[in-house]
C-alpha cells in the first residue's frame, strides 16, 4: 500500500504473479469460446444440457468457468449457481446447499424435500440454470445415487438446466456414471483442459508481467527455460506462477544482500566515489538464468540434493541405520526387512566400529525421523519389531552417495556383519 | 486466547468454569475470587499481588500437566458455592444459561488459583534458577541457530502483508527443531511492527491439529478466534466462507498458522482443501502457514488438487547439529556457571547423535540438574557424571536389567526360544519347539522341567513384560512365539550375571 515504502519492481512482479483468480486468460481462448457456445446454443434452442470438464489441477478450469459466470452476456438470461463440492457436509447435503443457493423456500428437513424441491424449481423456473459443481468427484460414493440423480435433471420433463461438473480425472463419467451412456440425451458432453504448453505459460507470464509493466525482470530466456521445464513436468500453471515468485524472490534477496554488503564497503569510499556506487547499485539488475535454474533444481531435483543432505544435519546414528539398510538390500536376496533383522546388523554394525547402539525402542523412533525425510516408508505391523522398511528412493544413488565418505564406505563394504 | 480448546461442547464441565463475568467498564462488580478474600479483608491485596505474580502465567502456553488437571480434578470450588448467592443482585445462572454464555464467550475460563505465594526468585539455588530456565516452555526471545529460517519466513510473511495478497507456505522438520517456535517468533516481530505502523495490520489465528477432535472442528476453532463465538461446524464453516470470499473493503490480511497439517487429512480431505483454497481467492487475504514434520508430505498423502494449491514455497528444518545445541543450551544458561562446559558438550553430542531434538537435550540437562541437586555431596554445578548418570537413564534400555531379574525358569525359557530361533534359523517359532528345547536345558542344568501348562503361564508373563511377544495361550502347543529383544542381550545378560554370581 501507497502509505509505506515505495514499491520496487521485484515487488510489483511478485504481487502480479500471485496464483489468484484474474480477468483474462491467455492461453485459454479455445476453451472460453468452446464453452460460450455451448451455453449460447442451448440457451437459444431452451433445451437442457450437461457438461463434464476435466484436466488436471492448475490447468485453469474453474477460471474459465467462474469467468464465464461472472459475464454480462449471460448474466440476464440464466441464473447461475457455483457450488464447490468440498465445502458440504455430506455427499447428500449438496440438496439443501442447492436450495439455500436458489433461495428456495421447502417444506421438510430431509434431504428428499430438498431435492423434491429442487426439481419443483427445475420444471416451474422462469429462467434457465446454469449449475457448476466444482471438484465434482468429492460426490462419488458406492452407488453413486447423488451424482446419477443430478445428472438427470436435465432429462426431467420441462427442465432447462445446464449443468457442469467439475473434476480432475479424465474418466469419471465413464467410470463412475456408467448408465448414463445407456441414453443418449442423458450423456454429458465431454471437455478436456490440456495441460498448458510451453508457449503458453510464456504468453501467461508475459500478460502478467505487461500487466504492472514489469515485463524487464524476466528477459525472455528466463522465461523460456522456466516455461519449458515446468510444461515439460506437469503443465500445471500454479506451479509455473510459484516457481516464477519464488525466482523474484530469491533474486530480490539476493539484491538486498548485495545492498548490505554495499553499505559496508561504502562506509570506505569517499563522495564521489560512493555516489557512483550508489547509482549502479540503484539500477535493477533482471532475473538470471542461473537463478531460476537453481530454483527448479530445488523443486524438480529430489536425488541431487541427497548428497548434501546427508553429508550436514544428518545425525549420525540415522546414517548408520542407512547404512546398515543399504548393505543389507545390496547382499541380500531377501528384500523385505523388517526393523528387527535391521536392528541386529545395526548392532553389529556398531559394536564393530565401537558405537554405542540404540537399543531397539530408540531405534524405531530413528527409523521413524527418517521415514519424515522421505527416504524410507514403514510398512506398519501389530508389532513394532514386525515394521517393515522400504527403501524410497534410488538404491543405486543412496549407495552412489554414500560410498563417497570414509567411514560410511568402509560399512557398505564389510559384509560380515550381515552374519550367517 | 490460547485457552479455546477444541472440545466438543458435551465435555466442558461446568464445575471447570469459575465464574467470572465480563462486564461492562461502568459497571463495577468486582468477582470474588474465593471465598476466603471475602471474609478477610486484609488479605485482599494479597490476592492482588497474585495475579501478577504468579510465574506460571508467564508462559504462553498451558503445559499438560496444567491442562489436565482442570479437565480431570472434580474442581471442590468453595468459591463458587460461597460467591454465588454473595452476588446479591446477578440471579444464580441455570446450566444451559451457563452453556449458553460460554458458547457467547461472555464467561472467560478461568483457572483456580493457588491458595499460598510462588516461591521469591531470589531464594532459588543457583541449580534450580538453571533448572527453570532450561525448561522447554521457556522460549526464548530470539532463536539462536535459527537465522536463516527465521528470514526466511519473515521475507514470505512481510512479503504477503506487503503485497496484500493471499499465499501458502510449507514448514517441515522432525520434531524439536524449533518450527513452530520460529514461527511465532517471526509473527510476533511482525505484530510489533504492524503496532509502530512500520507494516499494515494484520490478524493472526492458528489453530493445531492435534487439539481437535476432528478435522472439520477446525472452522469452529478458526471462527472462535476470530469472534469468540462457539457455533457448529457447518455454520462456522458457511460463515468463513462468506467472509473469505466475499470482497469487503479494508479487509486486513489474515495470517493463518496451521500445525501438525498431517491430522487435518481424512480420506476426502475437503478441511486442507478449503484452508489451502481459500487464499487463491481474491478477496481473501489470507496467508496459510502450515507446518508438519514430513518433508514429502505433500507427494505422499495429499491429493494432486491440494498439493497445487500448497505451492512450492517450502522450508524445511534440519536436525541441530551438536554446535548448535550446544549455542542452544549455553544461551538459555546465560552467565550461569551451573553447568560445566564440557558437561553441556556431552548432553550436545549424545542428542545430535540420536536426533537432533532440542527438547531431548534440555530435557537431558534438567534431569541432570536434579541428580546434581539429590547428589549428597551437595554440590553447586552439574558434572560430567551427573550428565553421564542422566543419559543412562534417558537413552540406555533396561531390557538387560529386565532379563537379569527374570526368574530361574524364565530365563531358561528365553534361552529357550533364542536357541529355537538359532536352530531353525526362522525368527517365529512354535512353543512346542521352545517346550523341547527347555526340557534339553533344564536336563543340562539340573533343573526341574516345569509342566507346559507352568511353562504357558511363563510364556504369558514374558509376553506381558514384552520381552517375547506370543499369541493368545489357547492355541497352546501350537502358538507363535517372537523374540522381542536380541538374541545377543539374552546371552550378555545371562552370562554376564553367571560370572558375578
Amino acid at each position: 500500500s501507497p502509505e509505506f515504502k515505495p514499491r520496487n519492481k521485484y515487488q510489483n512482479a511478485r504481487r502480479v504473479l500471485n496464483s489468484a483468480e484474474t480477468q483474462n486468460l491467455p492461453g485459454r481462448e479455445e476453451q472460453l469460446q468452446e464453452l460460450r457456445e455451448f451455453f449460447t446454443s442451448h440457451l437459444e434452442t431452451h433445451t437442457s444440457g450437461s457438461l463434464y470438464v476435466s484436466g488436471q489441477p492448475g490447468t485453469g478450469k474453474t477460471a474459465c468457468l467462474s469467468l464465464l459466470l461472472r459475464d454480462p452476456e449471460f448474466s440476464k438470461r440464466l441464473q447461475r449457481v457455483y457450488i464447490n463440492c468440498t465445502s458440504i457436509a455430506s455427499v447428500g447435503a449438496v440438496y439443501k446447499k442447492l436450495c439455500s443457493e436458489l433461495q428456495l423456500k421447502v417444506s421438510g428437513r430431509t434431504e428428499r424435500d430438498h431435492m423434491e424441491a429442487i426439481q419443483r424449481h427445475l420444471r416451474t423456473a422462469k429462467k434457465m440454470l446454469l449449475l457448476v459443481l466444482d471438484e465434482i468427484d468429492q460426490l462419488c460414493t458406492s452407488r453413486q445415487e447423488v451424482l446419477y440423480t443430478i445428472f438427470e435433471w436435465p432429462a426431467l420433463p420441462g427442465a432447462r438446466l445446464l449443468l457442469v461438473g467439475i473434476a480432475n480425472s479424465l474418466d469419471l463419467t465413464d467410470r463412475a456414471l456408467m448408465r448414463l451412456n445407456a441414453r443418449c440425451e442423458l450423456k454429458p458432453r465431454l471437455m478436456h483442459f490440456p495441460p498448458y504448453s510451453k508457449q503458453q505459460i510464456v504468453e501467461i507470464f508475459k500478460s502478467r508481467l505487461a500487466e504492472a509493466e514489469v515485463l524487464d525482470v524476466f528477459p525472455p530466456v528466463t522465461l523460456q527455460l522456466l516455461a519449458a521445464k515446468v510444461s515439460a513436468i506437469s503443465g500445471d500453471v500454479r506451479r509455473a506462477l510459484d516457481i516464477g515468485r519464488r525466482v523474484v524472490e530469491i533474486a530480490e534477496q539476493q539484491k538486498r544482500d548485495g545492498e548490505k554488503e554495499f553499505n559496508m564497503k561504502a562506509l570506505e569510499l569517499d563522495g564521489k566515489d560512493k555516489e557512483e556506487a550508489k547509482e549502479k547499485q540503484d539500477t535493477l539488475k533482471p532475473v538470471q538464468v542461473t537463478q531460476v535454474a537453481a530454483v527448479l533444481n530445488k523443486v524438480y531435483g529430489a536425488s541431487q540434493n541427497l548428497e548434501a543432505d546427508i553429508e550436514d544435519a544428518f545425525p549420525l546414528q540415522q546414517k548408520l541405520m542407512l547404512c546398515t539398510l543399504v548393505l543389507m538390500l545390496r547382499n541380500e536376496r531377501n528384500k523385505d526387512i523388517s526393523i528387527g533383522r535391521l536392528h541386529e546388523v545395526y548392532r553389529r554394525v556398531c559394536s564393530k566400529r565401537n558405537i554405542h547402539a540404540l537399543d531397539q525402542a530408540e531405534f524405531a523412533g530413528t527409523v521413524d525421523l527418517v521415514e519424515t525425510r522421505g527416504i524410507i516408508r514403514i510398512m506398519r505391523k501389530k508389532e513394532p519389531r514386525l515394521h517393515k522398511v522400504l527403501l524410497q528412493w534410488d538404491e543405486e544413488e543412496v549407495h552412489a552417495s554414500l560410498s563417497d565418505k570414509q567411514l560410511i564406505a568402509s560399512i557398505l563394504s564389510d559384509t560380515s556383519c550381515l552374519g550367517k | 486466547s490460547r485457552l479455546a480448546e477444541g472440545t466438543p461442547r458435551r465435555s466442558i464441565q461446568l464445575s471447570n468454569i469459575v465464574e467470572k463475568r465480563v462486564f461492562k467498564e461502568d459497571e463495577i462488580i468486582s468477582t470474588p475470587k474465593r471465598g476466603r478474600t471475602k471474609k478477610v479483608p486484609e488479605d485482599e491485596d494479597e490476592d492482588e499481588d497474585e495475579d501478577y505474580t504468579p510465574k506460571k502465567s508467564i508462559q504462553k502456553t498451558p503445559t499438560r500437566s496444567r491442562r489436565m488437571s482442570t479437565t480431570t480434578k472434580p474442581s471442590t470450588t468453595p468459591s463458587k458455592a460461597i460467591s454465588t448467592p454473595s452476588k446479591g443482585a446477578v440471579a444464580p445462572m441455570t446450566p444451559s444459561q451457563k452453556m449458553k454464555k460460554i458458547r457467547a464467550g461472555e464467561l472467560s475460563p478461568s483457572m483456580q488459583q493457588r491458595t499460598d505465594r510462588p516461591m521469591e526468585d531470589s531464594s532459588k539455588s543457583q541449580l534450580q534458577l538453571a533448572r527453570e530456565q532450561l525448561h522447554v516452555s521457556v522460549v526464548p526471545t530470539s532463536l539462536p541457530c535459527r537465522e536463516k529460517e527465521f528470514e526466511n519466513i519473515y521475507a514470505f510473511l512481510e512479503g504477503k502483508i506487503q503485497d496484500q495478497c493471499g499465499g501458502c507456505m510449507y514448514v517441515s522438520g522432525v520434531p524439536g527443531t524449533g518450527k513452530t517456535a520460529t514461527v511465532t517468533g517471526v509473527i510476533r516481530t511482525l505484530q510489533r511492527l504492524a503496532k509502530k505502523h512500520e507494516l499494515p495490520a494484520f490478524e493472526f489465528l492458528e489453530i493445531n491439529g492435534m487439539r481437535l477432535t476432528e478435522p472439520r472442528q477446525a472452522y469452529v476453532q478458526i471462527y472462535k478466534q476470530l469472534t469468540g463465538k462457539t457455533v457448529s461446524w457447518e455454520h462456522a464453516h458457511s460463515l468463513l466462507e462468506k467472509r473469505f470470499t466475499t470482497p469487503a473493503p479494508r479487509r486486513v490480511t489474515t495470517v493463518l498458522l496451521v500445525d501438525e497439517l498431517d491430522i487435518l487429512c481424512n480420506r476426502r480431505q475437503d478441511v486442507v482443501y478449503n484452508l489451502l483454497d481459500w487464499p487463491t481467492k481474491s478477496a481473501a487475504k489470507l496467508v496459510v502457514v502450515t507446518i508438519a514434520n514430513t518433508m514429502d508430505l505433500p507427494e505422499r498423502l495429499l491429493m494432486g488438487k491440494v498439493t497445487s494449491r500448497l505451492g512450492l514455497t517450502r522450508l524445511t528444518f534440519q536436525p541441530y547439529t551438536h554446535k548448535q545445541l550446544q549455542e542452544i543450551v549455553t544461551a538459555r544458561l546465560g552467565g550461569s556457571q551451573a553447568f560445566k562446559g564440557e558437561a553441556v558438550q556431552l548432553v550436545a553430542r549424545k542428542v545430535a547423535a540420536v536426533s537432533g531434538d532440542a527438547r531431548r537435550a534440555l530435557d537431558i540437562c534438567r534431569r541432570s540438574t536434579e541428580i546434581a541437586d539429590a547428589d549428597s555431596a551437595n554440590v553447586k554445578c552439574v558434572t560430567m557424571l551427573h550428565v553421564q548418570q542422566a543419559l543412562a537413564e534417558m537413552i540406555a534400555s533396561a531390557k538387560v536389567q529386565a532379563i537379569k531379574n527374570c526368574s530361574r525358569l524364565e530365563q531358561i525359557f528365553l534361552q529357550a526360544v533364542a536357541a529355537e530361533v538359532t536352530r531353525t534359523g526362522v525368527e517365529e517359532t512354535t512353543f512346542m519347539g521352545v517346550y523341547t528345547q527347555v526340557e534339553t536345558i533344564a536336563a543340562f542344568m539340573g533343573a526341574a522341567v516345569p509342566a507346559p501348562g507352568r511353562a504357558l503361564r511363563l510364556c504369558a508373563k514374558l509376553g506381558a513384560e514384552r520381552l517375547i511377544i506370543s499369541e493368545h495361550s489357547r492355541n497352546d502347543l501350537f502358538q507363535k512365539i517372537l523374540l522381542n529383544v536380541s538374541a545377543d542381550d539374552i546371552h550378555y545378560a545371562l552370562r554376564v550375571g553367571e560370572v558375578s554370581s
